[in-house]
């Protein structure tokens, strides 16, 4: 295991040095992201205002505040390129490739997307997990912050983020039917983040909605992490909701190798 | 015709130090050095005439190209077409000419080719009939029939840069720019583009302006050579005269039964020549001196060579034109 | 004027290629037309959530408050519709020295960027604003007259240039930065703000979307003006400038700019 694993340390390297060279870049992006959540925050400043409850479908103010930011970071830590590499690879034509290469594809890109990422993730996670308690200590008067929840969150967010690996090199795969993968991309980013709360919490949804997008893989994604983090999920609900992540990545996983199987076999019956 | 007058570039290049203090640092406070790419180099071109512009990669070459065709700004100086200036009035200068840049494409990618001839004659104000004849002289040169209606993305490289040629000639320009117009094609496909162009040349008497690394390219076409290195003009002259100056050049060749007869006959200790002016090469039992005649004559290498060691079927040649590019600039890419 | 003609004819042309180019891509098309639609209906359902928790929005209705978004969807609709090319200066065109091409051209070079593609998936965008904006405008006064509707439909132009205002500018930036894809993308995203009654924010967030990067001008204050008749010298006469400020101020960047153009390779 450790042996094999060593046969990707260069990839994390590769991804790590890909990002300090377009750093400036990403900044203005992360700025850009950053502003879309900032309105959120507002029209939520506002509806608890006008409204006269104090918390709605269990959020009170501040627990909203701690959620919009708490997605935001979430996105960004589970966010994964699979599905456009995958397509324009199947567009090109150079998924053949693959089909030679003695290595795991989809392990190497993990390995180098992990590199890519882990230097902004550790650079803007810890800023705004910091924002976040210092937001609930001024408001609440004493410090809220827990270790476990931290650490349940961090676990969390890895299944999250495998989840969300796979799920995108699975739709990566749609590139043979939809040609145009930023639009496909788009319409799965809409759709995946409606359901994964990043619109609204679930819990504002009517019941019957909510338990059914609660089971969807998508809640696993963001939302589930951020329940962890808030403390809205204890004993055995807090089980039973790892529990179903971990089944999403192994669904996930083993449709990807069944996909990857599919196209195999159609690439090498037309010949590409 | 075309005047060019102490055209002069230069670039600001940020400095980076090296590692993750260094990117911080440029973030925060970047650094920049002055870059002079092209050092007010002057020349002047007739009606008519193809000239070939060389120089290794780095030289410039693609700099000065850029300031002729309007694309970059010079720094200082000023290139002329027909007394038009392109920073003074850059719509009016481009009218004047074409350009193809071999590795890129002016067409509409994803249309059939006969779609961009049509946008590009509403481009350069192409009036209906003259296009009508325009198009049927560049297909005759060009052979573009066989293509026309098809996407120019299904296109054959050498197609393709036919069509390339042909949109930038579709308005007749005076001056046509040529940046690798034979760059990845097969020798057959080369060969036609050439004739192509020689032909265009001679009966429009359209001036044409060319970069290559194929030296074949220049050798077949241009009769004057302009050759630049680190920004600066090192000749401007024809290919014989490029030879005289340059091209002491001469190449021995000769077949030896003696297994190493380079470290036997040791040519540059002899003759104290330097590297530049002796190099050996041994394939096999053939061996091919290289060696500059104005530091050694060949009748003293001649009889050398042929008291050290017994030879047979020995020669003497004049290097050809890309032997001369390749000594001036060491071993590199021409 | 003669001039004038001329580039109404190469914008013709253009549009005609583009058309072409779709009919070769239909399925892309719909693709891309029914993604933006989604993302707006995302959206709506976020507004039709929060309303389901509260009569108003710090005093505006249900009806006000989607007639503001479906506003601000319309200039953002058109903008995107003509004048998406200018994403693709600053992601890629001038990064690869693909803008050589413009230059070498008897065109100036800023028309000939922003009438040479046209994107389709806009349309998703615009459908949307207009329906939302034709629905929601009945249940917030019976006595739409004609005046109401035309100075509506006057101001869309200039506050479209709003929008093509900020991203030229900011294209621009690429010129000299090599890229500048996400600088756009930053600023662009303050049009969010335009979706909603700029008096849900606090005061600097106000100040800046409408002083300093002004899309509080593209939807909110001429709906005050056509909604409930306030103040027109400011309300319609403040995107009028801001469009006329931006548009020459983008130009003058993008002339600057090509003077810097680096080009690509040696």
């Amino acid at each position: 295991m450790k042996r094999k694993l060593k046969i990707y340390l260069p990839f994390v390297n590769a991804g790590m040095q890909e990002v300090a060279t377009y750093r400036v870049n990403w900044i203005f992006f992360m700025l850009g992201e950053a502003l879309s959540c900032f309105v959120t925050y507002f029209i939520w400043a506002a509806v608890y205002s006008s409204g006269d409850k104090e918390s709605m479908n269990g959020f009170t103010m501040p627990q909203m505040i701690v959620y919009i930011v708490l997605m935001f970071l979430t996105g960004t830590i589970i966010a994964s390129d699979g599905a456009y590499v995958v397509g324009e690879e199947i567009r090109d034509g150079s998924i053949i490739m693959r089909m030679i290469k003695p290595v795991s594809y989809n392990a190497t890109f993990l390995f180098q997307e992990l590199g890519n990422k882990l230097p902004t993730e550790i650079a803007i996670a810890a800023p705004m997990i910091i924002t976040v308690e210092v937001i609930r200590t001024m408001i609440s008067g004493v410090l809220q912050f827990n270790a476990l929840s931290l650490i349940l969150y961090l676990f969390s967010c890895a299944l999250a983020y495998l989840i969300s690996f796979y799920f995108n090199i699975c739709f990566g795969f749609t590139a043979f039917v939809i040609k145009y993968l930023w639009g496909a991309n788009m319409m799965k980013n809409v759709v995946v983040g409606f359901l994964s709360g990043a619109v609204v919490p679930l819990s504002f949804l009517p019941g019957v909605l909510e338990k059914v997008f609660l089971f969807l893989p998508f809640a696993s994604l963001n939302y589930t992490p951020v329940m962890i983090y808030m403390g809205k999920y204890t004993g055995a609900q807090l089980l039973y909701y790892i529990g179903l992540q971990v089944f999403w990545v192994l669904f996930f996983f083993g449709l990807s190798k069944l996909l990857w199987r599919i196209s195999v076999k159609r690439l090498s019956s037309q010949g590409g | 015709m075309i005047t060019v007058d102490k055209l002069r570039k230069e670039f600001k290049k940020t400095v980076k130090e090296p590692g993750l203090k260094g990117s911080v640092k440029s973030l925060f406070k970047p650094k920049s050095e002055k870059v002079v790419a092209v050092r007010d180099i002057s020349f002047s071109v007739e009606e008519g005439e193809i000239l070939g512009f060389i120089g290794p990669n780095g030289a410039g070459k693609s700099t000065v190209i850029k300031m002729l065709t309007g694309i970059l700004t010079p720094t200082a100086g000023s290139c002329t077409i027909n007394g038009k200036n392109p920073t003074q009035n850059r719509q009016s200068y481009v009218k004047e000419i074409g350009v193809v840049f071999g590795q890129r494409t002016q067409l509409w990618w994803d249309l059939p080719l006969r779609e961009t001839y049509g946008v590009l004659k509403e481009i350069y104000e192409v009036p209906e009939d003259s296009y009508n004849r325009r198009m049927a002289f560049l297909n005759e040169v060009l052979e573009l029939e066989e293509f026309i209606a098809s996407p120019v993305r299904t296109l054959s490289l050498g197609q393709r840069m036919r069509a390339d040629i042909a949109a930038s000639l579709l308005h007749s320009p005076k001056v046509l720019f040529l940046d690798e117009p034979t760059i990845g094609l097969d020798v057959v496909v080369k060969d036609n583009i050439r004739k192509a162009i020689e032909y265009i040349n001679r009966h429009e008497k359209t001036t044409v302006i060319l970069t290559t690394h194929d030296l074949a390219d220049i050798e077949q076409l241009s009769k004057r050579i302009v050759m630049i290195d680190k920004g600066t003009k090192v000749f401007d002259g024809s290919i014989a005269g490029l030879k005289t100056q340059y091209g002491q050049i001469r190449e021995l060749t000769f077949e030896t039964g003696v297994a190493n007869a380079a470290a036997v006959l040791e040519y540059a200790k002899h003759f104290s020549l330097g590297e530049e002016d002796v190099s050996v090469e041994t394939e096999g039992n053939v061996v091919k001196v290289r060696f500059n005649s104005a530091a050694v004559p060949v009748s003293d290498i001649l009889s050398y060579t042929l008291n050290k060691v017994s030879v047979s079927d020995i020669s003497v040649k004049d290097a050809d034109i890309e032997e001369i590019i390749r000594r001036l600039y060491g071993q590199g890419a021409v | 004027m003669k001039n004038i003609k001329r580039m109404l004819r190469i914008h013709r042309i253009f549009m005609a290629q583009e058309f072409k180019r779709m009919m070769e891509y239909k399925g892309d098309f719909i693709v891309g037309i029914i993604g933006f639609f989604l993302v707006q209906l995302s959206n709506l359902m976020f507004l039709w959530i929060i309303f389901g928790q509260i009569p108003d929005l710090a005093g505006w209705s249900v009806n006000e408050v989607v007639f503001i978004y479906g506003m601000s969807l319309i200039p953002k609709g058109i903008d995107h519709f003509f004048f998406d090319n200018l994403w693709s200066v600053g992601y890629f065109i001038v990064r690869k020295g693909d803008f050589d091409k413009y230059l070498t051209r008897p065109v100036n070079t800023y028309f000939h960027v922003l009438v040479e593609k046209i994107q389709i998936d806009a349309l998703g965008e615009l459908i949307m604003g207009i329906a939302l904006v034709c629905v929601s405008a009945p249940g917030i006064r019976a006595d739409w007259d004609a005046f109401r509707v035309l100075a509506f439909i006057a101001v869309i132009p200039f506050v479209t240039l709003i929008f093509t205002g900020v991203k030229t500018i900011t294209a621009s930036v690429a010129f000299w930065a090599k890229r500048s894809g996400n600088v756009i993308y930053m600023f662009y995203m303050f049009s969010d703000f335009a979706k909603y009654p700029t008096t849900v924010y606090n005061r600097l967030v106000q100040n800046v979307i409408t002083y300093i990067i002004p899309f509080a001008l593209t939807s909110y204050f001429p709906a005050l003006f056509i909604l409930k008749g306030e103040n027109p010298l400011f309300n319609l006469g403040m995107p009028v400038l801001a469009s006329a400020v931006l548009m020459g101020a983008g130009i003058m960047v993008w002339h600057k700019g090509i003077r810097a153009y680096e080009s690509a390779g040696s």
